[in-house]
C-alpha cells in the first residue's frame, strides 16, 4: 500500500528534468512489458509539458515492489484533436501523466 | 436468476441463493484472504476492520466543498491551494499524511487543483483504475470507475458531459485530466453569479460532489443535502401513505 516517504509536490522544475512546461514532447511507442501506466491512446502523439510534477519510482518497477528506477514526472497536454481527427471541438485538451523515459524531445 | 429448480430423483432439492451477478474476483478472494489472516495473527479484530471500513465509506466530500468554498472567499488561501494543494487542505483539516488519524497515509501526495474558468473546463477521470482524491471526496461513485465513464470521457467528452446534463458552448476548452499516475486532481469551479454576498458555508452547501469531478456546475439553490423527491403521478387516494402525506414528511 502505502510508500513509506511519499514525495512531496515538486513545484520547481529539478534540475535533472530533461523537459521544461512549454516544451513539445511526443510519447513514445514502447512495447508494453508486464506493466506500464503509459496509455495507448497518448502513443506517437505530440503535446506539450503542462507541468513537471514530481520525481518518483517508474510505474514498471514499482509494479513489482522493487526499489527501481526514479524519474522526473510531467503532465502533457494534448490536442483532441491531435488524438482523434475527426474531434469536432479546436479548443478541448486532455492531460495525463508521464514519465520522462515515454517522452522524446519534438523539434519546433 | 440463472437458477433453476430441478427436482432430484430422491426429491432432496439443492436450495441456495444464487447471485444475479458474477461470483466474486481473484482479488476480492485475495482480500479476503489476507483479511483472515490478520485477524488470526492478531493485527485487528473482525470488528476493528468492519469499523475501518464502515468509516472510510462513510467519508464523504465535505471537505472539498469546504475547500472549494474557502478558495471562492480567500485569495490568499486561494493562492497556497494552487501552490501546495497538500499543504493547504491542512487549513481546512484534512493531513493527506495521515487521512484516517491512525497511521493510514494516503497512498499518494500529489494533489492539483484544476481552476476553472469561464472559457476553461476541467474534468477528471482515471482511465486506468479509478484514482480519486479521497482524503477530499471520499469513496469515488459507482460510475467514475465504470469502464464506460472511463472510456469515453477521453473520446467523447462533451457526449458524456451531455448525458449528465451539461451542456458546455463549444468555445469553452474541456480539459480532461487522466490522473494515470500519482497526481490526484480536484475540480475548482467558477463561483455562480448571485452568491456575492454569501457566507462560507452557503458556498460550501452548493459545492456538490460532481462539481468537484467536473460534471456538473455549481448552481444557486442546488445542494447535496436537498434530495429530490419524485411525487406519484397517480398517487393511491385515501391511503394513509399516499403522495402528499409522503412528500411532506421528506420536506
Amino acid at each position: 500500500m502505502a510508500r513509506s516517504k511519499p514525495p512531496k509536490n515538486a513545484l520547481k522544475t529539478p534540475a535533472t528534468a530533461r523537459f521544461r512546461v512549454g516544451d513539445r514532447v511526443r510519447v513514445k511507442n514502447l512495447p508494453n512489458l508486464f506493466y506500464t501506466r503509459t496509455q495507448m491512446y497518448v502513443r506517437g502523439v505530440v503535446g506539450t509539458v503542462a507541468a513537471c510534477t514530481y520525481q518518483d519510482v517508474i510505474p514498471e518497477d514499482e509494479a513489482f515492489n522493487r526499489d527501481g528506477r526514479i524519474e522526473q514526472y510531467y503532465i502533457v497536454r494534448f490536442r483532441q484533436k491531435d488524438l482523434w481527427p475527426e474531434y469536432q471541438f479546436d479548443n478541448d485538451t486532455v492531460q495525463t501523466e508521464s514519465p520522462e523515459r515515454w517522452l522524446e524531445p519534438v523539434d519546433n | 436468476m440463472s437458477h433453476t429448480h430441478k427436482p432430484g430423483n430422491d426429491g432432496a432439492e439443492e436450495r441456495h441463493a444464487a447471485a444475479m451477478v458474477e461470483e466474486i474476483t481473484d482479488f476480492e478472494v485475495l482480500e479476503i484472504a489476507v483479511r483472515e489472516l490478520a485477524i488470526e495473527h492478531g493485527l485487528f479484530t473482525a470488528d476493528d476492520h468492519r469499523r475501518f471500513t464502515e468509516w472510510t465509506e462513510s467519508v464523504g466530500p465535505a471537505a472539498g466543498s469546504r475547500l472549494v468554498a474557502k478558495a471562492w472567499i480567500d485569495q490568499a488561501f486561494k493562492a497556497r491551494v494552487m501552490q501546495d494543494a497538500v499543504k493547504a487542505c491542512k487549513e481546512i483539516g484534512i493531513d493527506w499524511s495521515e487521512p484516517t488519524g491512525f497511521g493510514t497515509p494516503s497512498d499518494y501526495m500529489n494533489l492539483r487543483v484544476l481552476e476553472d474558468t469561464p472559457t476553461l473546463h476541467h474534468v477528471i477521470v482515471c482511465t486506468l483504475c479509478s484514482c480519486y482524491p479521497r482524503p477530499l471526496l471520499g469513496m469515488s461513485p459507482e460510475w467514475y470507475r465504470t469502464t464506460n465513464y472511463r472510456r469515453r470521457l477521453v473520446r467523447w467528452p462533451r457526449q458524456v458531459l451531455a448525458e449528465f446534463g451539461l451542456i458546455l458552448p463549444p468555445e469553452v476548452e474541456v480539459r480532461i485530466e487522466d490522473s494515470n499516475q500519482k497526481c490526484r486532481f480536484m475540480v475548482l469551479p467558477v463561483r455562480p453569479e448571485g452568491t456575492e454576498n454569501w457566507t462560507e458555508k452557503q458556498l460550501a452547501e452548493i459545492v456538490t460532489r460532481d462539481c468537484m469531478i467536473g460534471v456538473a456546475l455549481p448552481r444557486r439553490g442546488r445542494t447535496a443535502d436537498v434530495h429530490p423527491v419524485h411525487k406519484a403521478r397517480r398517487p393511491v387516494q385515501g391511503s394513509a401513505h399516499s403522495g402528499e402525506a409522503a412528500h411532506e414528511r421528506k420536506e
